[in-house]
């Protein structure tokens, strides 16, 4: 048997893709996780598209893995705020249904919104998100991974587990690297109405202490939205959740009363707009943000104590790349566009580089 | 006094070689059999009445490193030896996580206590695994922060401790668990290599979240930074009588879905909710002696028909009592969260009862208390379970576990730690374990063995009937216990081939598999 006949025998539509490969598309969980042994098993290179990776071509006599059709919805449960769904599932589709029933996935990067679940959580962003008390974590209650030799792990959905490490973190954030998102439990949001807040500061560093600020009492928005002018910084911000908005709002606006005029004209779509120009999309801490330009134009996400997801554009900047060597100049870990992407400091950097090709080799992976 | 004073441990040569080389590296040890035997246990032992006099799992030799360096060196010495290495705490864990299985070396990081660096611009704090729980949250409140890991008195741990199990506080609801609050980590790995993990990582698996919760079988946790936050200044607490369990369930259920961030959620199953003096009517005498303990013949008489008891509790009317609390930085905050609480709990026929019962169960869960010790002296073992799960999920999972064990032990239940998807089932089985203590201050020493080992392999057979039913229910098995030695035979059936995962980690950090050998599965 070559390892074309595994492969269809595997039930997964092939296509002849590159030079000598194979584009390999599962049309379910079970038929991914053959094909995936059957890669192993033949030894062959292997890519993995909606995995956090979105290589075009399969790598020269490998297989590119496409979960483009592993795109089911299995449940949406408004009432608990779950949703069960399948790794190649858009994002954008998610949020649709989910949206159907009520919910949300909460505001997500535009390279998140873009692209599949499973990108969206063995991405650089491990699918994590805001919640409230100024925190962050992932969106997947739990993951169905796919292994190198063909098995599927899968954990139990539970709020908090203390069953020993937390296996699915060697699939969140990995890339596909160790194992392969297939399916996962989300959690959703109950969709409502935002309610925002204006002020004028005098420069987009001042904008960025204040949002700080509220996130160090807890206090964190769900968006903020700052743009520098000659006129002054616009800070936006803006909170949801059903109870949680006008008192967090209110809130805010007693801590910040006195520090900057509040501006009351402002539409509330304008905290929702990125910005314009060419913006890149980075992770950072409130510092590296400060630091990162006197007068750019910035919209926040999964805002929490340490810091933010930011999509940032600098009206003066000729491109992308100018206003992302700023920002990792800053300390930023630029994530999206893709062609500037940082890996940022991986397990090298916390002494565990050895650990790491120890953990590869027994998984059956290449480091 | 029941207990029959047993023989300390002895020192082994192995202890008293691996002695002379660990004090060669300059790190304090012993063999001496009281340091062996104190440290041959931890609070899994308290489940029963006789445990406390045996020695179970002496190791070797007890050392006590006072800092990352030590720590490394002990187990670069340990690998060289092909000797186990266990870290302990506090020892209040209860399912034998810190238990020198295999004998070894028991690192107590009891000595670990620096750094302590309040960070309050950057509200984050870096502190030594070592530094007790209780010790930090008063450093922190007199800096005017805290970590809002509020544990109970009676179990406070270290801080290496609630790293090393994922544990969670009673305020969890608002705090989050340690996963949470952990920013980053400093370990040393089973080759004794001393790993900083970054508490903003790259892209790449994040390893702060795999060595945190891995009970010391991948790598000895030394220190970490963690998140702290302003300390509240204003404190909320209500109870609320709820017709049914499953109306308090969905009353908790959406005051966390709107958003709000109660420290406190939490449900009494209908018993506890009559033994909380909620309900409309007298609490039957056979419960009253289950509940106070005091008349131990009664005790007893009651406990051996624990179906007839667990019938008797089916067959009360189903008000259920949940308790919440909110913080709040500045006057009104928490009152005006707890206000639009109340508003979401009276659409499920939530009636708000006033704060003094809220007041009470906090008071209660603060002190140190040894509520167990007539349960124990009258022969009865008091085991306790953590197990989670979604919400839909919640109500039948007490009952699965209720049916299981009906017949064996009276099963009591709270919902707590609650978050916007489900919950964690705090569950305490009741059960007759073997004789009395005054009848076994009149036994031989061999005729109170012999009954100490029926009474465990009682317990033993309850505490697996009611973690099967857990498990088979699709609950996780540990909300934040840990699982330790005692659960792990139940863990292969919630991984499943995660196993290979857990194996994997274990051969990349621990590649000669010292560290805490025998533990999850490991």
């Amino acid at each position: 048997m070559t390892a074309r006949d595994d492969l269809a025998a595997s039930g997964a539509a092939l296509v002849e893709d590159g030079q000598g490969g194979m584009r390999v598309t599962p049309p379910s969980v079970a038929s991914l996780a053959r094909a995936v042994a059957v890669v192993r098993a033949h030894a062959l290179p292997l890519r993995v598209r909606g995995s956090g990776d979105a290589p075009a071509n399969a790598p020269d006599g490998g297989v590119l893995l496409d979960l483009a059709s592993l795109d089911r919805i299995a449940s949406v449960d408004a009432a608990t705020g779950i949703a069960r769904v399948e790794a190649g599932c858009s994002v954008g589709a998610l949020e649709s249904a989910v949206r159907r029933a009520g919910c949300t996935l909460g505001p997500l990067l535009p390279s998140v919104r873009a692209g599949s679940v499973g990108a969206w959580l063995a991405g650089p962003t491990r699918g994590e998100r805001g919640v409230a008390g100024a925190r962050r974590e992932t969106a997947a209650l739990t993951v169905a991974a796919v292994l190198a030799d063909g098995r599927i792990a899968e954990g139990r959905a539970a709020p908090a587990k203390a069953v020993g490490p937390a296996l699915d973190h060697l699939t969140l954030g990995g890339g596909g690297r160790l194992s392969i998102v297939a399916a996962a439990w989300i959690r959703l949001f109950p969709a409502t109405p935002q309610l925002c807040s204006v002020w004028i500061c005098p420069d987009v560093a001042a904008a960025l202490s204040a949002v700080e600020l509220l996130c160090r009492q807890r206090l964190a928005p769900v968006r903020a939205r700052i743009q520098g002018g000659a006129e002054g910084t616009r800070l936006a911000l803006a909170w949801e959740g059903i109870e949680s908005a006008a008192i967090d709002r209110d809130r805010a606006e007693r801590a910040l009363a006195g520090r900057h005029p509040r501006e009351m004209d402002v539409p509330p779509k304008w905290v929702r707009e990125g910005p314009d120009g060419h913006p890149v999309e980075v992770d950072a801490r409130w510092a590296s943000l400060r630091a990162w330009s006197p007068q750019g134009d910035l919209h926040l996400i999964g805002l929490h104590a340490g810091g933010a997801f930011g999509v940032l554009s600098l009206p003066e900047a000729r491109g992308a790349e100018e206003c992302a060597a700023l920002a990792r100049a800053a300390g930023a870990r630029v994530i999206a566009p893709r062609r500037l992407r940082d890996n940022g400091p991986g397990w090298e950097a916390a002494g565990a580089g050895p650990a790491w090709a120890r953990l590869a080799e027994a998984l059956g992976v290449q480091p | 006094m029941w207990a029959v004073t047993g023989p300390l441990p002895s020192a082994t040569a192995r202890g008293k070689a691996l002695q002379l080389e660990v004090s060669a590296l300059g790190i304090a040890a012993s063999c001496e059999g009281a340091d062996l035997w104190a440290a041959s246990r931890d609070a899994s032992v308290a489940a029963l009445p006789a445990k406390p006099r045996l020695a179970l799992h002496p190791p070797d030799l007890v050392a006590w490193p006072e800092d990352v360096e030590q720590v490394a060196a002990l187990v670069r010495l340990a690998q060289a030896r092909g000797v186990p290495v266990v870290p302990m705490g506090a020892g209040t864990g209860g399912s034998g996580g810190a238990v020198a299985l295999r004998g070894g070396i028991v690192i107590d990081t009891r000595r670990l206590t620096l750094p302590l660096n309040i960070d309050l611009p950057g509200n984050s704090v870096e502190v030594g695994a070592g530094l007790s729980g209780e010790r930090l949250e008063e450093r922190l409140a007199y800096a005017g922060a805290t970590l809002g890991h509020l544990l109970p008195a009676q179990d406070p741990g270290t801080v290496g401790g609630w790293l090393a199990t994922r544990g969670s506080g009673l305020l969890s609801a608002r705090y989050g668990s340690l996963s949470d609050l952990v920013l980053s980590l400093e370990a040393v790995d089973g080759a004794g290599e001393i790993l900083h993990t970054l508490d903003h990582p790259g892209a790449g698996p994040d390893l702060t979240q795999l060595l945190l919760g891995s009970e010391g079988t991948l790598a000895i946790l030394t220190s970490a930074r963690l998140r702290i936050w302003p300390r509240p200044r204003e404190r909320w607490l209500r109870a609320v009588r709820f017709p049914s369990l499953r109306d308090a369930l969905r009353g908790m259920r959406d005051v966390l879905r709107a958003g709000l961030q109660p420290c406190i959620v939490r449900a009494h199953d209908p018993l506890d909710t009559l033994l909380a003096g909620s309900a409309p009517f007298r609490i039957p005498q056979p419960l009253k002696w289950l509940v106070d303990g005091a008349q131990t013949e009664a005790l007893r008489l009651t406990l051996r028909a624990p179906l007839l008891l667990n019938r008797l509790v089916d067959a009360l009317p189903g008000a259920s009592l949940a308790l919440f609390g909110f913080e709040g930085a500045e006057e009104g905050d928490a009152s005006r969260e707890g206000r639009a609480a109340l508003s979401i709990c009276a659409r499920s026929g939530g009636e708000d009862l006033g704060p003094a019962k809220a007041e009470r169960w906090l008071d209660s869960a603060q002190r140190a208390r040894w509520s167990h010790a007539p349960f124990l002296a009258a022969g009865a073992f008091v085991e306790t379970l953590d197990v989670a799960t979604t919400w839909e999920r919640a109500e039948p999972l007490l009952r699965a576990i209720r049916r299981a064990v009906e017949g064996l032990a009276f099963v009591r239940a709270q919902f707590a730690h609650a978050a916007a998807e489900g919950c964690a089932l705090e569950v305490k089985l009741l059960g007759l374990a073997g004789a009395s203590a005054d009848t076994l201050a009149h036994a031989s020493f061999e005729e109170a063995e012999a009954d100490l080992e029926e009474a465990e392999e009682r317990r033993e057979i309850v505490w697996a009937a009611a973690l099967a039913a857990a498990a088979d229910e699709g609950a996780t098995i540990s909300h934040h216990s840990g699982i330790g030695a005692s659960r792990q035979v139940f863990l292969r059936r919630e991984l499943g081939d995660g196993i290979r995962q857990l194996r994997a980690l274990k051969k990349a950090f621990d590649p000669a598999g010292i560290l805490n050998p025998g533990k999850v599965l490991l």
